[in-house]
């Protein structure tokens, strides 16, 4: 088995409106996938099957073979919290929690039911270091998280996501809400974090997927359009919808 | 690092490899030439896909750079240099592979009386160094071994142009060697194209460090 | 193409007449509130004194001092507090976190919406009927507080939703996202938020229930008791309704009014404290949160 995340005939609906249409996709691990498509084509509802994000939404019904990890993690017996602890997510806006930069990375932990302080100290220590945080914020760990700007904050999210250990980490348009420094640390940061983990990234911004991923995946009105390795994407787009989106005439 | 620089990075291996191949295929159709080594002939003209083969590998990293990372500034610059500097060491090599062809197709070894007075060694030498020099200036970024090409290329067109006088003298006193005068000629011929695509890739080398344009300037221009 | 004339003559002057008259407005409000409060501190300050603040009535409310309303007062306070604020807090909770959009949601805002314009008077009725009476607590602080309590549970209710819906779902998510269960995302990082509101909602409520005389008059107040009470079931004076009670049905109106204003005085003085009280408790654990 050589794929840590797979779909398979997966059809997604909000009440009546049919979101996400057959897709059969998957991905390996230490990978960088990028959902790219327009508004609205159901790359972000495809990224929250992953963590079961789509459960928070009334009216949400699915059919299809969701896998993490060879796991159906929509089978009746999945311990949903357990999964969230799996797969991390970052979102749009940083939204570190109203608490210390230490909280704020423990938090994870503490509600995982860990309260020994020396490993919290250093699992805290190593998560800051791999989001690139750490020497910014080695001073400054009980201020609040909102002192930092927001880039900073963005990674200090990252950081939290990283500290309970998960293997695959799905970003929503990390980097939409921040400068451009702040987007290419971002990105940077991304490309280191492949060796560890498996991400899964949605973005608008098409040279970022392009910068960030190994493979792309087009998504247009709830269908999976084409996916394949970025360059091939970039380069020699199969599909003819591809390529008017990735250069600009639609979407 | 950036990841684009580690691509660029690896971009420039590349190309310092491309760089090296081209060169050594040059230096054994000398030693072809001077040895009529047959073998030698045949291996450089063996050699001509592995020359290809690192152009199209080439030619596709900086697609992928363009399409992949948007390079913009000295990142786009190189990128663009090294998209033509590919092409011009490709023709480089393709210059070997026709002198290999030659010297297959020869019936004996080369008078050296004739290569003497062709100055063909002398021509080989030239470009060769000139060739290397372009790869230390790309390796290192020097500017200034980059604008001497220029100069060293008029040698070569010197060399290129009495060379008719001296074929035609050659021939009418051993009209028994005509073939071989006229391989020397050809060869001349090649050795001077070399030295062209060495003036290219020297303005290319300017254009992705210093930004400036010497395609088509004086020779004054290009000396400042 | 020529460009159309303007109608609108005369914009800037219009601009001056319109901000100056909602200034003159908004001035005016303030007016009204400040001739309120003058003319009650003109006609109580005199009456203030620390012993009219800790002494019993005397001479049929002609005289002497008003402690046991005042003592009353926070008993009731204290007494509805400690009812509505779990319930009304804990339904909050319930209403704005757990359950979905749906007909029993609408149903229960209707319903506390509904609670919240029933006049106080009804509140009194109900309470005497329901505690005092089919419970048979009799004229009790705990038949009071309890009626009181029912008469803030909505703006509790209210004020914790506002609260609770303020707070943004990108911090709801950050929590599910790491794993936490609901209760704990609640628990750890929307309440500590939300807390600052809560707590101004609820002190709101104080200066609410502390000004109330209609739901006491039925089921707690004391016409004239010039003692402490010793325990739930005692009847005690309040604030407001010995106010009314001087300023209307006293053995002497017109002798007892400067008491009246007096104790009009201290009743604002309360109210007015516990608002600044909650203003500035806000403002230090909105700081707090963020530092935490």
């Amino acid at each position: 088995m050589n794929h840590i995340i797979a779909t398979e005939k997966l059809n997604l609906y909000y009440n009546d409106f049919h979101a996400l249409k057959n897709i059969s996709m998957q991905m390996r691990p230490n990978t960088v996938t990028a959902l790219i498509g327009p508004s609205g084509c159901g790359k972000s509802t495809y990224l929250r099957l992953f963590n079961r994000m789509n459960d928070l939404i009334d009216g949400v019904k699915i059919t299809g073979d969701v896998r993490v990890e060879g796991k159906d993690i929509y089978a009746k017996n999945t311990d949903v919290v357990e999964l969230r602890r799996k797969v991390g997510m970052v979102f749009q806006k940083p939204n570190p929690f109203p608490k210390t930069i230490f909280e704020n990375v423990a938090y994870g932990l503490r509600v995982n039911g860990i309260n020994d302080n020396g490993f919290i100290k250093d699992k805290i220590e190593q998560s800051l270091v791999q989001a690139a945080l750490w020497d910014e914020v080695k001073d400054k760990l009980n201020k609040s998280a909102f002192e930092l700007s927001g880039g900073q904050q963005q990674r200090l999210c990252i950081a939290r996501a990283l500290a309970i250990e998960p293997s695959i980490i799905l970003m929503d348009e990390p980097a939409s809400a921040l400068d451009p420094i702040s987007t290419a640390k971002i990105e940077e940061l991304i490309y280191e974090l492949k060796e560890n983990y498996t991400i899964v990234i949605v973005t608008h911004n098409m040279q970022q997927a392009g910068r960030v991923s190994d493979n792309t995946a087009f998504f247009y009105l709830g269908e999976l359009i084409e996916y394949g390795e970025t360059k091939e994407i970039f380069t020699n787009p199969k599909d003819k919808k591809t390529q008017n989106y990735i250069t600009g005439r639609f979407g | 690092m950036t990841h684009l620089d580690k691509e660029s990075q690896q971009l420039k291996a590349d190309m310092i490899g491309m760089w090296n191949l081209v060169i050594s295929q040059l230096n054994k159709t000398r030693e072809a030439l001077l040895n009529f080594d047959k073998d030698m002939a045949h291996e450089v003209v063996a050699n001509e896909k592995r020359v290809n083969g690192n152009e199209l590998k080439i030619d596709r990293d900086c697609e992928n750079i363009f399409a992949l990372f948007n390079p913009v500034a000295i990142d786009l610059r190189f990128t663009l240099a090294v998209l033509k500097i590919n092409s011009n060491l490709e023709r480089t090599g393709d210059m070997a592979d026709g002198i290999g062809r030659f010297i297959l197709n020869g019936n004996g070894p080369f008078d050296h009386e004739l290569l003497k007075l062709t100055q063909v060694l002398h021509m080989y030498e030239e470009a060769s160094s000139m060739l290397v020099d372009t790869l230390t200036a790309f390796e290192h970024e020097n500017t200034k071994i980059a604008r001497s090409i220029f100069k060293r290329d008029e040698i070569l067109n010197q060399i290129n142009i009495i060379s008719i006088k001296v074929v035609t003298e050659y021939i009418q006193a051993h009209p028994e060697n005509t073939e071989q005068a006229l391989i020397i000629l050809s060869i001349i011929r090649k050795l001077e194209r070399v030295g062209d695509h060495c003036k290219n890739i020297a303005e290319e080398i300017i254009f992705y460090i210093e930004a400036k344009v010497l395609k088509h300037a004086s020779k004054k221009q290009k000396a400042e | 193409m020529e460009w159309p004339k303007n109608t609108e003559r005369n914009k800037n002057l219009r601009q001056v007449i319109a901000f100056t008259s909602f200034k003159l407005l908004s001035y005016a409000v303030v007016m009204i509130l400040f001739l309120i409060l003058a003319q009650i501190i003109y006609k109580g300050i005199s009456v203030i004194s620390w012993e009219f603040l800790t002494a019993m009535p005397e001479d049929g409310m002609t005289k002497g001092g008003i402690f046991p309303a005042i003592v009353g007062t926070f008993y009731l306070v204290l007494g509805s507090m400690v009812f509505a604020f779990p319930i009304g807090v804990l339904s909050a909770i319930y209403i704005n976190e757990y359950t979905k959009d749906s007909f029993y949601k609408r149903f229960i805002k209707l319903m506390t919406n509904s609670l919240a314009g029933i006049p106080s008077i009804v509140f009194g009725l109900f309470g005497m009927t329901l505690f005092v009476n089919t419970l048979g607590f009799g004229d009790s602080i705990l038949a009071g507080s309890l009626t009181l309590g029912l008469l803030t549970l909505p703006v509790v209710i209210r004020t914790t939703e506002e609260a609770l819906k303020s707070v943004d779902d990108s911090f709801r998510h950050g929590g599910y996202a790491l794993g936490a269960t609901k209760l704990q995302t609640i628990r750890r990082v929307v309440l500590p938020i939300a807390f600052p509101n809560i707590i101004t909602g609820l002190i709101l409520s104080i200066g609410r229930v502390s000004g109330e005389t209609a739901p006491i008059l039925f089921t707690v107040a004391a016409y004239f008791l010039p003692k402490l009470p010793t325990g739930i079931f005692d009847q005690v004076m309040a604030l407001p309704y010995h106010l009314y009670v001087i300023s209307t049905s006293g053995t002497n109106v017109a002798e007892s009014q400067p008491i009246a204003y007096g104790t009009a005085l201290v009743l604002i003085m309360i109210v007015l404290l516990v608002n600044i009280a909650a203003n500035t408790l806000r403002r230090y654990l909105g700081k707090k949160v963020k530092m935490n």
